[in-house]
């Protein structure tokens, strides 16, 4: 038997044996019995020294691509083991994925500070600012600045907080009060930043006051003594009721969704003129009228107007040169609006399955 | 104001459907806040006619009556019969019309007529008066129709009275809307429509003219503009007639007699509060009778006609006979001068009173009436003589009185009324609508203002009624709100030379809540108010907290102060959440606290930022376990706030004495950045926690929030990574309880020099025996690393064994074996 045939057989032999280990073991020894220092190739070319020198080239080139085959074999071998043991490991490790995952624990943003943030959002795409201002204010800044008269009853210690003054009449502006009331109160209305804006910024101001106020309403479902508003107020060249009417209308249909139609009607307040209260149509029946809206198909939303010169002049700028308008929305009413919160007392508890919800 | 619709028909044309008009209102500017039909307060009440009256058996005063009710008639078998009605009433027979409520019926006062027996015998109705149904003071006995009147109609019907009446909400800035007048004038400018008011005049003048009985002397000019009195003698006071009580029932005012009806009837009219006072009641000096207005004293008392005995304010106005109080100007009436039954001469005041001071007066004494509402938004004093002519001329006609001739009229100063620049192009620069001049000049006049063309547009003089039209803007709003809100077009301002946005300040404490909800934290709002107890009771110390700032008319007992930590309100959800069974509770909130200041006006408004953290993160689930929240977990909130917010040279030191009592002793400490203190950090006392029953540790944190922000510092510019290995190093040092980790760490982190990357604490253990009594093992991983070579391993060895003899010498500790 020539060497090549004994090559052959080898060749034979070899793809029998590894076809035939069943582990990683056996495929081993088979590669070491195969092509170890021991191994049956390496015998076979022991011999070659043996066979005539002309043959050799051709034994050689033959025993060479036995070992390439037989190496490849292994290989071939070896990975399909590996697949085949992955393939085992992979399905004993399935899961049942309808398990919960690890969640992180990530906190929840108070939705009131949620809406505050979205009309600050909505505001400043349009080039507004953010201002604020002191929540114990002077009654000059929170009412006669904005011309509201010295009688008016919001003034009344049934409407506002008034607050004790350690040092009486040293404030800016101090008034004369009645019983009970002081030149110091808690803000009825985060209007007083408009005052305070416009003593500090010259025109054009374009912003948006969000803040606490306070009233003196016992705490219950639709009652708050402390709750947020949001103050706009542009003062620039030219500015008309037009104006006032598209910036209500982006931010009306920003914050309650582009369907949403509004209605200007005319009100009074005394720190603007003309004056309106805005409605946005009810989004339960889209105008139809239901017991949501009261059926009236509408929802109050805004308070707002020209920003009365009276104002204007308290605060050094000239009405004839400047105009301008001032809005003013109420943050839980928009959340009560949105949410449709049966109580907003729960917004004051810190409930966490409350906070969890939004 | 209740708008009668069919009071409001005879003064101008209406649209038939109310609705139409109500969207006209609200589109102008008047809130119609309900519509309601009357005749309903008259459900199931139907006229009747009595068919039999006998004597109750079991009483001497009551009668059974058979009640023919036609169309209701219902016997007890459920057949058309007449009604068994119980009834005390002495003043009918049998044969008599009357008006019967019907089982079911609501009268008028709440009163629900129900079906029952009355000693012994069935009653199913009621005989009604005219008081029951609201429709006059009369009592005498149930109300006798005439014979004429049908059998089984409901009331309304009969009547006539099914009305609609719109409730309309008027501003404050809108005396003249507070009137039938003024509100068809204001359909008339609406609808560009005539009004027409047709009103009875004085038919004669008799007796001793009134300025010859009556003298009239105001003291107190700025309380009381005008003052026009009349005087009608020899009236006859009784019931109104029926179109006089409809008119005041469908505005939901009673009736009481027929002088005082017509006051009040005059007053819904023109807007004009008037005053009928018995005249005999007043003081009498020869012959002569006279009425002083002045201010009150202090202490004053006057009892009003309601009854009331009231303590009065200096400055309060009074009406007096010259000896003692008649009236309280603009308010109410007296209880001794009120029209009685036996009323013969009637003295009628038509004045004005000053808006503020009625407005003071009402507040003050809680005493809100039809006249005050509209004396403190102003009235007319331009209009007192022809109201009281009015009033008058109604009293001659309904109660057959005599009117004095001439008028009593105190009006030292007549109000002269400014006329207006109207300009167009300011109607125009404000409105940014188009209005036609045409229709400008149209609307005003409608509402009672002269018009004049002038150069730059109009020359207006506003009607004595309208005294919220002095400016040019306020003539720009009457004509914007006639002209349509809804018609301008929408537009959006240029904003030329501005720039918007948040500024970098408020970006971090958006940015210092999102932190804080990324470590697991909810925000809560508390209230901005506390109690004067809040601090006291957690053992707070209020040094650099300021003064408290004090409510001085608070709500609550809770809320008399406002808070000058968020600490206690926190704690406050802390409770609610544990008496709510919340295993989780994990809070923050950021707000402002106020420090008041001993001797100055405005406190200090300081924002804090603050959390709270009890229970567990989250309840266990079959993956995650999770252990109590304490200390380290609060700590670790406000490391990873403070590390965010690239705040430099952080320290904490333990946080003792008093100022710390309301945190548990050793387990509290102060966080400070380059020596200041930005707060604290730690687990709340028990004690505190048992005030509030809080049963759970509570790990808590507050900062200043003020503080914070300057501490914070930007972004550092990137830092390349070395890319040569590092080499990690353990070791454990030995040391006393004394020495801090913070002490520790920082002696090696200076004792490292270059070479030394990182520092990490991995181990803490105690053993009195393998480490020794009151000490601990620290253990550390130590990073070596260069930036410029691959570190050998005698350069590293050099390195640590420096390190580590430097920091035993320094801490006089020793290597763990």
């Amino acid at each position: 038997m020539s060497l090549i045939e004994d090559l052959e057989q080898l060749e034979v032999r070899a793809r029998e044996r590894i076809a035939s280990a069943a582990t990683q073991d056996k495929l081993e020894e088979a590669r070491v019995a195969l092509l170890g220092r021991k191994g049956e190739l390496t015998g076979l070319m022991r011999m070659m020294g043996k066979i005539a020198p002309e043959e050799r080239p051709q034994v050689g080139r033959r025993a060479n691509e036995v070992r390439a085959a037989v190496e490849s074999l292994l290989g071939e071998r070896i990975d399909e083991m590996r697949r085949e043991a992955q393939k085992h490991r992979l399905a004993a490790e399935a899961i049942d994925v309808t398990l919960p995952g690890v969640r992180p624990l990530i906190g929840h943003q108070h939705l009131i500070s949620q809406i505050i943030e979205e009309i600050e959002d909505v505001f400043c795409g349009i080039g507004y600012t953010v201002e604020s201002g002191p929540q114990v204010e002077t009654s000059y800044n929170n009412f006669t600045a904005l011309n509201a008269p010295m009688d008016h009853p919001s003034r009344s210690a049934r409407d506002t907080f008034y607050v004790v003054d350690n040092a009486p009449g040293t404030v800016d502006h101090p008034e004369a009060h009645a019983h009970g009331e002081s030149d110091l109160l808690l803000r009825t209305q985060t209007s007083g930043v408009q005052i305070r804006t416009m003593l500090s910024q010259r025109p054009p101001i374009y912003m948006v006051a969000p803040g606490r106020v306070f009233r003196p309403d016992t705490a219950d479902a639709s009652h708050l003594p402390q709750f947020n508003q949001v103050e706009g107020l542009v003062v620039d060249h030219g500015i008309t009721f037009g104006d006032l009417k598209g910036t209500l209308d982006h931010f009306v249909r920003a914050m309650f969704g582009e369907d949403r139609r509004t209605r200007y009607r005319p009100h009074f307040f005394p720190f603007t003129e003309p004056s309106c209260e805005i409605d946005v149509s009810c989004g339960v029946c889209h105008g139809e009228g239901c017991s949501f809206c009261k059926h009236s198909g509408w929802i109050e939303i805004l308070g707002a107007g020209m920003v009365d010169p009276n104002v204007l002049v308290n605060c050094g700028i000239d009405p004839e040169e400047y105009s301008g308008f001032a809005f003013g929305a109420g943050v839980e009413r928009i959340a009560a609006l949105r949410y449709d919160l049966p109580d907003l007392r729960a917004l004051m508890t810190g409930d966490m399955r409350f906070l969890a919800q939004f | 104001m209740r708008v009668s619709y069919d009071w409001l028909k005879t003064m101008v044309q209406v649209p038939d459907d109310p609705a139409e008009l109500v969207r006209e209102f609200v589109r102008t500017g008047t809130e119609v806040e309900a519509v309601d039909t009357v005749g309903e307060s008259f459900d199931r009440v139907v006229t009747a006619q009595v068919v039999t009256k006998t004597a109750h058996p079991d009483s001497d005063h009551l009668w059974v009556c058979q009640v023919d009710v036609g169309r209701f008639n219902l016997g007890e078998d459920g057949e058309p019969a007449p009604l068994q009605i119980v009834c005390g009433a002495q003043n009918f027979e049998a044969g008599d019309h009357i008006v019967t409520a019907l089982v079911g019926a609501k009268l008028p006062g709440g009163v629900e007529i129900k079906k029952g027996k009355l000693r012994g015998q069935v009653s199913a109705g009621m005989n009604c008066s005219e008081r029951e149904l609201g429709l006059s003071s009369d009592h005498a006995g149930i109300w006798i129709l005439p014979e004429d009147a049908p059998v089984g109609v409901p009331l309304a019907e009969y009547l006539g009275t099914a009305d609609t009446v719109l409730d309309c909400e008027i501003t404050p800035n809108r005396p003249d809307c507070l009137s039938m007048i003024g509100i068809a004038r204001e359909v008339g400018a609406i609808y560009d429509r005539d009004i027409t008011v047709d009103l009875p005049s004085i038919k004669a003048e008799t007796g001793t003219p009134a300025p010859e009985a009556l003298s009239v002397r105001v003291d107190d000019p700025e309380l009381c503009s005008r003052y026009v009195a009349r005087i009608v003698r020899g009236v006859q006071v009784g019931p109104s007639p029926d179109w006089l009580v409809r008119r005041l029932a469908a505005l939901n005012i009673r009736s009481h007699n027929n002088i005082v009806d017509v006051t009040n009837y005059v007053m819904m009219l023109t807007g004009q509060p008037l005053h009928a006072f018995d005249l005999a009641t007043f003081a009498e000096r020869g012959g002569r009778r006279s009425v002083v207005v002045r201010a009150a004293v202090e202490g004053e008392r006057f009892t009003t006609l309601d009854g009331v005995e009231r303590e009065l304010a200096a400055g309060m106005g009074l009406i007096t006979d010259g000896e003692r109080p008649v009236a309280l100007a603009g308010v109410m009436g007296g209880m001794d001068s009120e029209i009685e039954d036996h009323t013969v001469d009637v003295l009628v005041e038509s004045a004005c009173f000053n808006a503020g001071r009625t407005s003071h007066t009402s507040r003050d004494l809680s005493l809100i009436s039809d006249a005050s509402i509209r004396f403190e938004r102003q009235v007319d004093e331009t209009g007192c003589a022809d109201v009281a002519d009015l009033a008058c001329a109604l009293i001659e006609e309904v109660a057959a009185g005599a009117v004095a001739p001439d008028r009593v009229d105190v009006y030292p100063s007549p109000r002269a009324i400014e006329p207006v620049s109207l300009r167009l192009a300011r109607v125009h620069a404000l409105t940014g609508a188009d209005i036609e001049p045409a229709f400008i000049e149209r609307a005003l006049t409608r509402l009672g203002c002269t018009v004049e063309v002038a150069d730059e547009g109009f020359l207006v003089t506003p009607p004595s009624f309208r005294p919220d039209l002095p400016r040019e803007i306020d003539l720009i709003e009457e004509v914007l709100r006639l002209w349509g809100m809804d018609r301008v077009e929408a537009t959006l301002p240029a904003a030329r030379n501005h720039i918007g946005g948040l500024t970098r300040e408020q970006h971090q404490v958006r940015r210092i809540g999102g932190i804080l909800r990324a470590c697991g934290l909810s925000e809560a709002t508390s209230f901005s108010f506390a109690a004067p107890d809040d601090l006291s009771r957690l053992h707070m110390g209020d040094e650099g907290l300021g003064a408290p700032v004090v409510l001085m008319n608070p709500l609550v007992a809770e809320q008399t102060e406002m808070r000058r930590s968020l600490l206690p309100g926190l704690l406050r959800s802390v409770a609610y959440n544990e008496a709510h069974g919340t295993p989780n509770i994990l809070l923050y909130e950021v707000g402002t606290l106020f420090h008041g200041r001993e001797h100055a006006s405005l406190p200090r408004e300081v924002r804090s930022v603050a959390g709270v953290l009890s229970g567990v993160a989250a309840e266990d689930t079959w993956n995650q376990k999770h252990k109590p929240l304490r200390f380290f977990d609060a700590k670790g909130v406000v490391e990873e706030l403070l590390s965010q917010l690239r705040v430099e040279k952080v320290q904490m030191r333990p946080a003792e004495g008093d100022a710390y009592a309301f945190l548990q002793p050793g387990r509290a400490a102060e966080v400070l950045s380059g020596g200041s203190v930005l707060g604290w950090v730690g687990e709340v006392h028990p004690d505190a926690l048992a005030s509030l029953d809080i049963s759970l540790p509570v790990a808590a944190f507050e900062l200043n929030l003020e503080q914070l922000l300057r501490a914070a510092r930007g972004q550092e510019r990137y830092q390349v990574f070395s890319s040569f290995p590092s080499v990690d190093v353990d070791v454990a040092i030995v040391v006393g309880e004394e020495v801090s980790y913070q002490d520790l760490v920082r002696r090696i982190e200076s004792a490292g020099g270059r070479l030394l990357a990182g520092v990490r604490l991995f181990d803490v253990y105690r053993d009195p025996v393998r480490v020794g009594p009151g000490k601990k093992s620290m253990a550390f991983s130590l990073t070596y690393q260069a930036t410029d070579h691959t570190l050998t391993g005698e350069e590293v060895e050099r390195a640590h064994e420096k390190l580590v003899a430097k920091v035993l010498r320094a801490v006089k500790g020793e290597v763990r074996a």
